[in-house]
């Protein structure tokens, strides 16, 4: 491929990349993006070289006039745009932008007009850069520095030597090519990989030396919290059942051990909830106040229990990483000992529960020790309960409306002496009388907890968490309701738990005289899993979510405290700066070859289905293999037997040939080429130059392996143009 | 100065001497730079001595002329011990073989033993004397002549040494005007003595190198090979091209095309060294006719094969 065509080509996939990196990160207008993507495509097209490529270059085009029109016009539409439409500056510039672009692709002549292409498409990949923090920038990156590293090495040298200034004489596109002195050679082909991989590198080091301030500055203003419900002051029964459907990963939680909890999985507590309506519950130990740092960063709590003498319950640390959350609920496992993280203030409230002062905009990590209190074995005697003023008022309300709970509560525990019998006998009531549904619409009625004890039978998590808090309060029991995640799906690659809305639950803490609060959960184990699905899928995915994790946490988070942490150790001499710097680069692939070892294992028991799925991988991969190794860097190989020039030339020889023998020169099958030539001279000699000087291309690119140039080729198209209307006498 | 332009200048030296017949000229190089030996066929007085002569002043090598007669005995080729009375021991006095042209003028009419020892020397590029080895010059090519006129107290060459040679050919009379060319020029015993050498042996070993790196592409030698193929099929001959036949067609069309001035064979090039380079190494069936024309019929047979098997394109 000569270099002015493929810097055509290059330019183009340029303006390409950068329009799909903003069409990912500010989310175009539909109408906008489709002109943009359709503008793109007949760039390629005209671009191509093909008959197609003719048939559009015919089109008529405007005058400069004309396209100075179109982009003061497109300026007015920015002021409109941004006083009416939009409204704020942003997307009235990036609308600007990508009008811009499509001009200026349907204006391609001069190289003035190239430059201009790669200021807009610089514009466009920074722009997009700014609004997203997310993965798939990544690639979209690595794509456009291909891109800018292959179109400036091909402007530079498709310039001429005379060429100094910048306005260059007029090139005109449709004409045809100047000679170009270059072609894309392998060698060519590898070089500007090369160095594309070389800045990569510098990029890299750069990015982890250089002092910076942050990323994303602009992510606040599009992305969207995500809508939690069960976290707020009043909770309505039913509220939690619609998101038991949403996959979106709200969370992900490393243990300290890096290893999953056995079964049952991890409660992440977020509030708890004292008051019931009959409908809604309510927390009325709702004041806040104010945590303390310890002066190491660490805001400890000395809970509601400090009156209790604190036993020795297990212990557990947690890094959690909580996505943007539309709540300033902090969520750990019960029950909070301290929290540390980069934020510059926590408060808690009586019930135990940790916030934010706001809800945070971005994603946030905090690490949380938490202590979960065991059932000691003075509860385990029966012995009169003794609970103050102050908590019977709050734990051991009840709406009015709840005889007949009271009397299945009674019914139930009548046979149970200590409280936390009862509680275990009313637990197990409920989870094996009960049929876990998401389908209960229950929310309507006037009565939803007594229509699910004795009519329907059927609820989720809320229901059961509510009917056993109203039947323990029945017997006397301190009890309340928890919201927040129950995690359950264990990512093997990352070891974390990822945390889902689906996973959002409801849950009770019964309070013992002597434990203090323990959990519990009544809920059954729900059958229709949302997750579904082959386990080769969900391991990609879970990969895929590793990948997304490690992103975040080494390259969209990195913060000067981390720089200034590898800066330390790189003064102290040490190879762990080095080792933490590739650790980075590691973490991001090591789930690959994770996933690798996973599939092997999956692979041993020898499913049909996996076997299928990876052949469909490697299939694609080959193809795509394929289609590079064809494409044109090929050509400079000598032991190549076919390329397209080869076969450009061999064509336009058969036409040659047969309009010969539309003018009575027949070529039989025996005659060599060479030989061929003499005859048509004998009988043509008009004809005689044109047909030398054809058969010596063909001959030289068909048994010499030296295909024509496209200079050649075009000037011997053009003879056998002349050939055709040449009448013979 | 690249290889073509010393090719047709050496060509056009040899024409100064060599009147109308470039083919000639032309194949009798490409003889030489395919390391291949020359058999010329033609009448007496058509210029066969002469050609050999000049092409070897042209190169600047040594040449050497054998006049074959029934008498002649392989020594007299070879060369011959005598006793040196001064060391008081034999001393190996080389014959004319050791020279970088020889002509072997009516190669027919010795016996078998003294041709084969020429033909032994040809093929090995060496010869055995005493229990001791003599490598021959190089570059090294014989040019044997041929008179198929007379046929009279002649041993013919049998084919299995006929194919020892590259290629047979025929210079024919030249034409009117040529002619006169020739008798108008002034008369001098040795026209060829007059040419200036144009390239040293050691050129002539760099050009025969040269031919080993021309292109022959897949398609080519699938044709080359289709015509060797219908020899050994065709009901008109008794025996076909072997592989050596086959193998001399291939080099010769790499000669061929370094001479005319390119990288890579073209089919032209076969098509056209075919009946040269392969009509002496077939036997034409009985049922023909065996006539003493033999050498046209197998030329022609040759030819009418060669127009039925298509060109690759």
């Amino acid at each position: 491929m000569p270099f002015d065509q493929a810097l055509r080509f290059a330019s183009i996939w340029l303006a390409a990349i950068s329009f799909i990196g903003l069409t990912l990160g500010a989310g175009l207008p539909e109408w906008l993006a489709v002109l943009t993507g359709a503008a793109l495509i007949v760039a390629f097209v005209r671009n191509g070289g093909s008959k197609l490529a003719e048939r559009f270059a015919t089109v008529p085009s405007i005058s400069p006039g004309g396209w100075n029109f179109l982009v003061i016009a497109g300026f007015l539409g920015f002021w409109v745009d941004l006083l009416w439409i939009s409204g704020e500056l942003l997307p009235a510039g990036i609308h600007f932008l990508m009008v811009l672009m499509i001009i200026k692709l349907f204006n391609l002549k001069l190289r003035r007009d190239y430059l201009h292409l790669y200021a807009i498409s610089l514009v466009a990949i920074l722009t997009s850069g700014s609004l997203t923090t997310d993965l798939w920038y990544l690639p979209i990156f690595l794509l456009y520095l291909l891109a800018a590293v292959w179109t400036l090495l091909l402007f530079q040298l498709t310039k001429h030597p005379e060429e100094i200034g910048m306005l260059t004489p007029p090139a005109p596109l449709w004409a045809p090519l100047h000679p170009s002195s270059g072609h894309v050679t392998p060698q060519f082909f590898w070089l500007a990989n090369g160095l594309a991989l070389a800045t990569f590198g510098l990029t890299l080091a750069i990015f982890f030396a250089i002092p910076r301030v942050s990323a994303g500055f602009y992510q606040k203003g599009f992305g969207e919290n995500i809508r939690t419900s069960g976290f707020s002051e009043t909770v309505n029964l039913g509220e939690i059942g619609p998101v038991k459907r949403d996959p979106s990963v709200v969370m992900r939680v490393e243990l300290s051990d890096g290893a999953p909890r056995e079964a049952g999985g991890l409660y992440l507590r977020g509030v708890a909830f004292d008051q019931y309506d009959g409908k809604t519950w309510i927390n009325r130990l709702n004041h806040r106040r104010a945590v303390s740092e310890d002066g190491m960063g660490r805001f400890v709590l000395r809970g509601d229990r400090s009156h209790q003498p604190s036993p020795p319950g297990e212990t557990i640390r947690q890094n959690i990483l909580l996505e943007p959350l539309d709540t300033p609920v902090l969520f750990a496992a019960p029950f909070i000992e301290a929290v540390s993280g980069k934020f510059p203030g926590v408060q808690s409230d009586q019930s135990g529960s940790v916030y934010l002062p706001f809800p945070s905009a971005s994603r946030i990590e905090y690490s949380v020790r938490s202590r979960s209190n065991p059932v000691l074995p003075a509860d385990l005697s029966p012995e009169p309960d003794r609970y103050p003023e102050s908590f019977t008022r709050h734990f051991l309300q009840s709406p009015a409306q709840s005889k007949r709970i009271a009397a299945l509560a009674e019914d139930i525990t009548q046979t149970q002496r200590t409280a936390y019998e009862k509680a275990n006998a009313i637990q197990s009531f409920l989870i094996h009388n009960f049929r876990y549904s998401l389908d209960a619409p229950l929310a309507e009625l006037d009565h939803p907890l007594e229509e699910f004890l004795f009519t329907r039978k059927t609820g989720y998590c809320e229901h059961y968490a509510t009917a056993m808090v109203m039947m323990l309060r029945a017997v006397d029991i301190p009890a309340r309701l928890v919201t927040g995640f129950h995690a359950t799906e264990w990512n093997e690659y990352g070891n974390y738990y990822v945390v889902r809305q689906q996973d959002a639950h409801a849950w009770v803490e019964v309070h013992l005289p002597h434990s203090g609060w323990i959990t519990m959960d009544p809920t059954p184990p729900s059958i229709d899993s949302v997750t579904s699905g082959s386990p080769a899928w969900i391991a990609l995915g879970r990969m895929m979510d590793t990948v997304r994790l490690q992103w975040s946490r080494f390259f969209v988070q990195y913060s000067a405290a981390d720089q200034l942490a590898v800066v330390r150790e790189l003064k102290a001499g040490s190879t762990s700066a080095r080792n933490k710097a590739f650790d980075s680069i590691g973490a991001l692939f090591s789930p690959l070859l994770a996933m690798f070892g996973g599939m092997t294992e999956y692979a041993s028991k020898g499913t049909l289905q996996f076997a299928m799925e990876l052949l469909g991988i490697l299939l694609i991969g080959l193809t795509i293999l394929w289609l590079g190794i064809k494409r044109p860097w090929s050509t400079g190989m000598v032991s190549k037997k076919t390329n397209r020039d080869e076969q450009a030339i061999t064509q336009l020889y058969g036409r040659m040939v047969k309009h010969l023998a539309g003018e009575g020169i027949a070529k039989p099958p025996s005659t060599g080429p060479l030989e061929f030539v003499r005859i048509a001279q004998a009988k043509w000699n008009e004809a005689n130059s044109a047909v030398a000087s054809i058969t010596e291309l063909y001959c030289r690119a068909r048994f010499g392996q030296t295909p024509p140039t496209s200079d050649e080729l075009t000037i011997a198209e053009d003879q056998l143009r002349r050939l055709m209307v040449l009448n013979k006498p | 100065m690249n290889p073509t332009d010393i090719i047709r200048a050496v060509q056009e030296n040899i024409a100064r001497v060599i009147k109308g017949k470039p083919q000639v000229i032309e194949m009798s190089l490409v003889a030489l730079l395919a390391r291949g030996h020359l058999l010329l066929e033609d009448v007496p007085g058509v210029g066969k001595t002469t050609l050999a002569h000049s092409l070897a002043r042209s190169l600047d090598c040594s040449f050497k002329r054998i006049q074959f007669t029934s008498d002649l005995l392989p020594s007299d080729i070879v060369g011959v011990s005598i006793f040196n009375r001064q060391k008081q021991a034999f001393e190996f006095m080389p014959g004319p073989i050791f020279a970088n042209i020889v002509l072997a003028d009516e190669i027919n009419r010795t016996t078998p033993k003294t041709q084969s020892s020429l033909l032994e020397a040809m093929s090995e590029a060496q010869i055995s004397f005493d229990n001791k080895t003599y490598p021959l010059n190089q570059p090294f090519m014989v040019i044997a002549t041929q008179n198929p006129a007379e046929y009279h107290g002649t041993f013919p060459l049998p084919e299995s040494q006929l194919d020892r040679f590259l290629m047979r050919l025929r210079i024919g009379y030249p034409s009117a005007e040529e002619e006169k060319k020739v008798l108008d020029r002034p008369q001098s015993l040795h026209p060829a003595e007059e040419l200036q050498p144009l390239l040293t042996a050691q050129d002539v070993l760099l050009l025969q190198k040269r031919v080993d790196h021309v292109l022959m592409e897949e398609s080519i030698t699938d044709y080359l090979l289709a015509i060797v193929q219908s020899t050994r099929q065709s009901d008109l001959l008794s025996l076909g091209v072997s592989t050596r036949g086959a193998l001399a067609l291939s080099r010769a069309a790499k000669a061929l095309a370094l001479v005319r001035g390119r990288t890579y064979c073209l089919p032209d090039d076969i098509k056209e060294l075919a009946p040269i380079v392969l009509s002496h190494r077939i036997m034409v069936a009985r049922a023909q006719g065996l006539s003493q024309r033999s050498f046209e019929q197998a030329e022609r047979i040759i030819q009418d094969l060669i127009d039925t098997i298509p060109v690759p394109v």
